[in-house]
């Protein structure tokens, strides 16, 4: 019961064939509106049939499952050596990969100055980019006031964030604010229920030049099996029906969805990473197509 | 500080600060928040802050310095050429590059720093010896091993750069009366902050609190951390000498000698010109004994302790007087051979004998929340392999290198996550050293029995291997720390 009680809480944690592990922070609840077993995910949009009738029950892109199943973290978020650890060590990771797109940007004018997070939860990410020196202007939003009030009260802490940190309680959908250089979405797109107007809507709030910047898990047979057969049935580590394999993105799906619309959306830039237990997380070149990645892409218009 | 606070950009928002100001000007006593503050401004503590503030992506972090003495005599401080401070340690091109990278070293008094490039060192029971010197072994970097240096020339040489950087809010001639937490208002939570309270009733906030406060640490103990070890019932003796010459290599060839007694090592270690400064560890009555002597016969003492078999040596340990007859009458009967002896001490300058005792304690770890420790306050360790301040050294470097990273990747420089780097690297490191150097007085101390031909077997053995000796010549001038 208490093992199952912390894997839930941690995500999949997913032994893989080095030793190494693919980790999914964030566990989905199990239902999907797509279609199961499908071995290609199509980002689909609103206009299908059958995600029409289940957006009709929540103007969120989040559904209320996920967001009391997230809010249940809330305790233990900002504790180093809780069931958080592997996203607090993900973390100086996340500043290395945006610090590359800037550095990649054409006409860069130095690091990027104002950030919206999505999904921001505790605040792990959101404290930390108020917290650099050239940033001038954090906001981080999440569904979950239960959430929103850990982060709040955690970022009391640190004196200098205050004018440079804003937490709102909202969704994407319902966010009124101005364009940023970069948009933040970490470990979020994988429980979305329609990721295409979920991606159109976040792009809405990159400036031209800017980037979208996002981390999630392939759906590859390697986190199929680790995450789903071994966790769930073989070792019942994880609750039955914690994972939602088939909301998993594989990099080429999002590139794909990225290179469609090239009015809008430039250049793409992916980075693999593994959690080696003992080391923390390590770049490893291709790993994008086995578990964790991140994703960034460059907005032209 | 007003002016400070409106002109530098800073990790802690001008409008935060104001605002705890407001509140804390009517009830409490005045509270400055800082993301540094440094209790201590010894070697190690100087360092930290000069290596924070050279640095450009940390300079702009608000730090205070605190320190009991008056450092602006410290900082003024001046001896004549032909005066030594008792005070010296010997720093390992490592140390010296840090120095130089952080801006410090240009501004120590170079005339008076001494490079040596031999190490002489003796088993006073069997006589069986091993030469250190570059000629010999591949030299990793140059062919120096270690600098003789003034600990006031580097304190000195640290204020002055610490100084030319500006920035920093020294708090001297001040003492802390309580470090405790701070407290819960409406727009902070500071209950995990450290909030040191010095005499004056000032009071300073600290994202990040450094204890480069020495062995017997306050820092250390707020934070709740033990330091174990033990005392070896022995002091070590120092005093700046004076020679016969400038050594045996000239003033090109400068070299170091040991010689292990049962009682503890014997080193002399060069300085400029003729001079050269002691560091006798030995029991604390012989200690006692050599305080009380005369000037020449304590020179006698000295000449002796490094050239008479240890029996004459302890015949005239229990002299109180008369050593200077009794060391010529047994030379006479000595055969030594001059050259593998450093020159003949003819004077120890007046004021300059004194003892302290050694001990050896190690943290059990370096790091709590919002607290790091540097230096003493981390480690104490034997002198007998010259490493103290090069281990706080070391501390330092590591440490500004994890503030670095955690300020280019919006970690809280105080959280004990951000910290964790630094404890598992310089924890470790320091761990292998201070054993090293215990296990060594402890191996020299016996002076009968079975492991006497066995430790001389090993000298003379490593004498003859050259890529060992090597390696150890290496770990003596800190090339070799990253094989921990």
């Amino acid at each position: 019961m208490m093992r199952s009680a912390i894997f839930r809480r941690l995500g999949s944690i997913v032994l893989f064939p080095f030793a190494s592990l693919v980790i999914h922070p964030f566990p989905g609840n199990g239902k999907s509106p797509l279609q199961k077993g499908k071995k290609k995910r199509a980002i689909t949009t609103t206009t299908s049939p059958t995600s029409i009738q289940t957006r009709s029950h929540t103007s969120s892109s989040v559904n209320e499952t996920e967001i009391s199943h997230f809010s249940s973290l809330a305790a233990s978020w900002w504790d180093p050596h809780g069931p958080s650890r592997p996203l607090h060590l993900m973390n100086p990771l996340r500043h290395d990969f945006i610090r590359s797109l800037s550095l990649a940007s054409p006409g860069s004018s130095g690091p990027p100055s104002t950030y919206l997070d999505v999904g921001c939860g505790g605040g792990i990410f959101a404290e930390s980019a108020a917290r650099l020196p050239s940033t001038v202007k954090c906001t981080a939003i999440d569904p979950s006031s239960t959430i929103l009030q850990i982060a709040r009260q955690h970022a009391k802490k640190d004196p200098s964030l205050g004018p440079k940190l804003e937490y709102l309680n909202t969704s994407i959908e319902r966010l009124s604010h101005p364009k940023v250089d970069v948009v933040t979405c970490f470990e979020v797109v994988e429980h979305v229920d329609y990721p295409s107007e979920f991606l159109d809507r976040l792009g809405e709030f990159v400036r031209p030049g800017g980037w979208l910047v996002m981390s999630t898990i392939a759906r590859t047979w390697t986190s199929w099996v680790t995450t789903n057969l071994v966790a769930e049935d073989i070792l019942r580590i994880v609750p039955k029906g914690t994972h939602d394999w088939n909301k998993y993105i594989n990099e080429d799906e999002l590139r794909g969805y990225f290179e469609q619309r090239p009015e809008k959306w430039g250049e793409v830039k992916v980075m693999g990473v593994v959690f080696v237990p003992g080391c923390g997380w390590k770049e490893v070149r291709g790993s994008e197509k086995l578990g964790n990645y991140f994703f960034g892409v460059r907005r032209v218009a | 500080m007003e002016a400070l606070l409106r002109n530098r950009a800073s990790f802690v928002c001008r409008g935060c600060t104001r605002q705890l100001r407001r509140q804390y000007s009517s009830a409490a006593p005045r509270q400055d928040i800082y993301d540094v503050v440094c209790v201590g401004g010894g070697p190690a503590g100087l360092s930290l802050l000069t290596a924070l503030r050279a640095n450009p992506v940390t300079s702009h972090l608000r730090a205070a310095l605190v320190e009991a003495q008056d450092l602006s005599k410290i900082k003024s401080w001046s001896l004549p050429p032909n005066r030594y401070s008792n005070r010296c340690s010997s720093l390992t091109p490592a140390s010296a590059q840090f120095l130089d990278q952080i801006g410090a070293w240009e501004h120590l008094a170079r005339e008076r720093i001494q490079g040596y490039q031999e190490m002489q060192v003796w088993d006073g029971v069997t006589g069986a010896r091993i030469e250190f010197d570059w000629a010999g072994a591949a030299p990793a970097t140059g062919s120096t091993i270690a600098y003789m240096t003034e600990n006031l020339n580097l304190t000195s040489g640290l204020l002055k750069r610490l100084d030319e950087l500006g920035g920093v809010s020294t708090f001297d001639k001040v003492r802390v009366e309580k470090i405790s937490y701070g407290e819960e208002t409406e727009d902070v939570d500071l209950r995990e902050w450290p909030v040191v309270h010095i005499s004056g009733g000032k009071r300073l906030a600290a994202r990040l609190l450094v204890g480069a406060d020495g062995a017997n640490s306050p820092v250390r103990s707020f934070a709740g951390i033990e330091a174990r070890g033990w005392d070896y019932d022995r002091h070590g003796i120092v005093a700046t000498l004076e020679l016969e010459g400038e050594g045996w290599g000239g003033a090109h060839t400068k070299i170091a000698y040991q010689r292990f007694l049962p009682t503890g090592p014997v080193a002399m270690l060069p300085m400029p010109g003729n001079y050269a400064t002691l560091v006798w560890s030995t029991t604390p009555t012989n200690a006692a004994l050599l305080k009380s002597l005369a000037p020449k016969e304590l020179v006698s003492m000295i000449n002796a302790a490094f050239r008479l078999p240890i029996t004459d040596l302890e015949f005239m340990h229990t002299q109180q007087s008369g050593q200077e007859d009794e060391y010529l009458w047994r030379m006479q009967h000595t055969p030594v051979d001059h050259k593998a002896v450093p020159q003949l001490v003819t004077g120890v300058q007046e004021g300059t004998v004194a003892s302290f005792p050694l001990k050896l304690r190690h943290a059990d770890t370096y790091t709590a929340e919002r607290v790091a420790l540097v230096g003493d306050a981390a480690h104490t360790v034997h002198p007998l392999a010259g490493q103290g301040l090069n281990q706080g050294q070391g501390d330092v470097q590591s440490l500004a290198k994890t503030i670095e990273y955690a300020v280019t990747h919006g970690q809280d420089i105080g959280v004990g996550m951000s910290l964790e780097s630094y404890n598992s690297e310089r924890y470790a490191a320091n761990h292998v050293l201070i054993g090293v150097c215990d296990k060594l007085h402890k191996l020299y101390s016996v002076s009968n029995g079975p492991i006497v031909p066995l430790r001389s077997l090993g000298l003379s053995a490593v004498n003859a291997l050259g890529p060992l000796k090597s390696f150890i010549m290496n770990q003596a001038a800190g090339n070799g720390i990253k094989v921990f």
